[in-house]
């Protein structure tokens, strides 16, 4: 589902870092570090984290960027990422890798222009996880002991899982399919400045009168990642032609429209493939030594740009709680 | 059940040394005291008060507990001028504390203590160094300490039998010395701890000048500080988590 449709329906509210203070987070890791690769590819000039050899590891800046907010609040989070792209998402994702390649293009084209901002523009769009990012972000996680959990699939399906089951109190993402996998509780814009939001599934199901069959029934009905949406529905008459027809084979009989492989794609967001062994251990003991080492030595990243991230997360982890002493 | 009359100045000696650290708490009214217990969000800064009734005009509870807005507990006893007392009466069925200071009355709606922070568990600390010293010497120290940093180091001189209050910024320091005739009393053990200033500086808000205060410190451990007021009728202990310097 479009991500503005689904915002229009859930139950969305702004909360104090104060109220989720201490709390266990489980992050969507690819959607976190997305966010913070692109802001530091606009933003910063690439030799700061491009190896002698003309490796980018714009994501170990990034990392170092976005972590100490966590730290700093007193919450743990725990990197979730995607393993096996699910079939039906490599359509979506063959249209955007097309997408990009036609940008990349235009890229090249600006650049032949000497179109600096528009070159900028484009190369923001066009961040991939490539395999170097992959391997150096665990490697950062690991010396700052930040838990991570690899996915059999989705990434979001594995923490709403964790989040359903208790093991963690927060699922957290900027997109919002969390919702459709049965997250509880997901955290938003925990990437922005500012305070993060609140999305609840119950709150969400309450309001709109929905059991979450129904929810990912209109979600499919709308267009998901893995389907396109039925023409002319939006997120209004969605919910209505549920609350009409009963389901979504109801929906589609009405209107004599069919989605295909909708049974298999219901089943991925109700019952999603999630690893149920692991264990989570959320007392973090970062190596500071080790990572900066990693980063600035290792991957060449100019100090000057993660030092005073490092520092915070230092300073956060200097204060003891008095929990340890009862 | 719960009816008191307390005067105003002991009632807002005893809010303001809680309201350092939390905006609600949970009231404990004791038969023999009002007890409040509480810990900051961060779980970093703890107080533990207790008002025996001896120190009330009138006191009279059964053992129930209230929730209560201390920040607006707060503004209503600063209504009072000095001198006047304070009317207290919980309504049961209502859940409100009626309030009345001199012909003003208010009435103030109550908060579900179960939607309230759990009150802590308060560490077992046998600490090895005692210092005991006027609240304003302390006031010195953190008004100097505060002037260069953020951090603030507690430290015992065994051999010297001093007790200082130190701090070093990026450029400048402060070192607050004082020998054993420039204290009430020291009991002088290993101690030398780290402490966030921030936290200090609200818990010495509540620390009266004049009051006499008991240091409890250790080597990177938790800091208790210790004070009475009421006629030493009403106790206070805080606590404070250590920073520690990761390996």
């Amino acid at each position: 589902m479009g991500n503005a449709d689904l915002r229009s329906l859930a139950s969305i509210r702004d909360v104090e870092f104060a109220d989720v203070e201490g709390s266990v987070v489980a992050v969507d890791a690819h959607n976190w570090l997305y966010r913070y690769l692109t802001t530091t590819v606009k933003w910063t000039r690439d030799d700061v984290y491009t190896t002698a050899e003309g490796t980018e590891v714009a994501n170990l800046v990034g990392i170092v960027q976005g972590l100490p907010k966590f730290f700093e609040h007193d919450i743990v989070p725990v990197f979730v990422f995607d393993g096996e792209v699910t079939d039906f998402k490599s359509r979506e994702i063959a249209d955007r890798r097309e997408k990009r390649e036609a940008a990349e293009d235009r890229l090249a084209a600006a650049e032949e222009r000497g179109d600096a901002v528009e070159a900028a523009r484009l190369e923001a769009r066009t961040q991939r996880l490539t395999d170097v990012i992959q391997e150096t972000t665990r490697g950062l996680l690991d010396r700052l002991d930040v838990p991570v959990i690899e996915a059999p699939a989705e990434g979001e399906a594995q923490c709403a899982h964790m989040n359903a089951v208790g093991d963690v109190d927060y699922a957290g993402s900027e997109d919002y399919d969390t919702l459709l996998f049965g997250a509880p509780a997901t955290l938003r814009q925990l990437t922005s400045k500012g305070n993060p939001e609140l999305m609840e599934l119950d709150a969400t199901l309450e309001t709109l009168g929905l059991t979450r069959e129904g929810l990912v029934d209109v979600a499919m009905l709308c267009g998901t990642d893995f389907n396109e949406g039925i023409a002319g529905i939006g997120p209004k008459t969605a919910v209505s032609e549920i609350e009409e027809h009963g389901d979504l084979w109801g929906v589609l009989e009405a209107r004599g429209e069919s989605i295909p492989d909708a049974v298999a794609i219901r089943n991925l967001f109700l019952d999603p493939p999630v690893r149920e062994d692991y264990a989570i251990d959320t007392t973090l003991d970062p190596d500071l030594e080790a990572a900066r080492r990693y980063v600035t030595e290792e991957w060449e990243v100019d100090p000057d740009e993660v030092e005073r991230g490092f520092e915070r997360i230092e300073e956060s982890i200097a204060q003891t709680g008095l929990d340890r002493w009862t | 059940m719960f009816k008191a009359i307390v005067s105003a100045s002991t009632l807002q000696d005893a809010l303001e040394s809680v309201s350092v650290l939390v905006d609600e708490c949970k009231i404990r009214l004791n038969e023999e005291e009002l007890a409040i217990r509480a810990v900051d969000p961060a779980n970093v800064g703890m107080v533990d008060l207790s008002l025996e009734a001896a120190a009330f005009e009138s006191y009279e509870a059964d053992g129930g507990v209230i929730g209560v807005n201390l920040a607006r507990l707060q503004d209503i006893a600063g209504m009072a001028n000095s001198g006047d007392l304070v009317h207290l009466e919980l309504d049961e069925e209502t859940r409100k504390l009626h309030i009345e200071i001199d012909g003003l009355s208010y009435t103030l709606a109550l908060i579900d203590p179960d939607s309230i922070r759990q009150e802590p568990d308060i560490p077992e600390l046998d600490l090895p160094a005692e210092i005991v010293l006027e609240g304003a010497q302390i006031d010195r120290g953190i008004t100097a300490a505060d002037m260069v940093s953020d951090h603030i180091r507690l430290r015992v001189d065994e051999a010297a039998e001093a007790f200082s209050i130190e701090a070093e910024g990026d450029t400048d320091d402060v070192d607050l010395n004082l020998e054993r005739d420039d204290l009430i009393d020291l009991t002088a053990g290993p101690a030398d701890s780290l402490f966030s200033l921030d936290y200090l500086k609200d818990m010495n808000k509540a620390i009266p000048k004049d009051a006499e205060v008991v240091v409890e410190l250790g080597e990177e451990f938790p800091v208790k500080l210790h004070y009475s007021f009421a006629e030493g009728m009403g106790n206070v202990t805080f606590m404070l988590a250590p920073r520690i310097q990761s390996e």
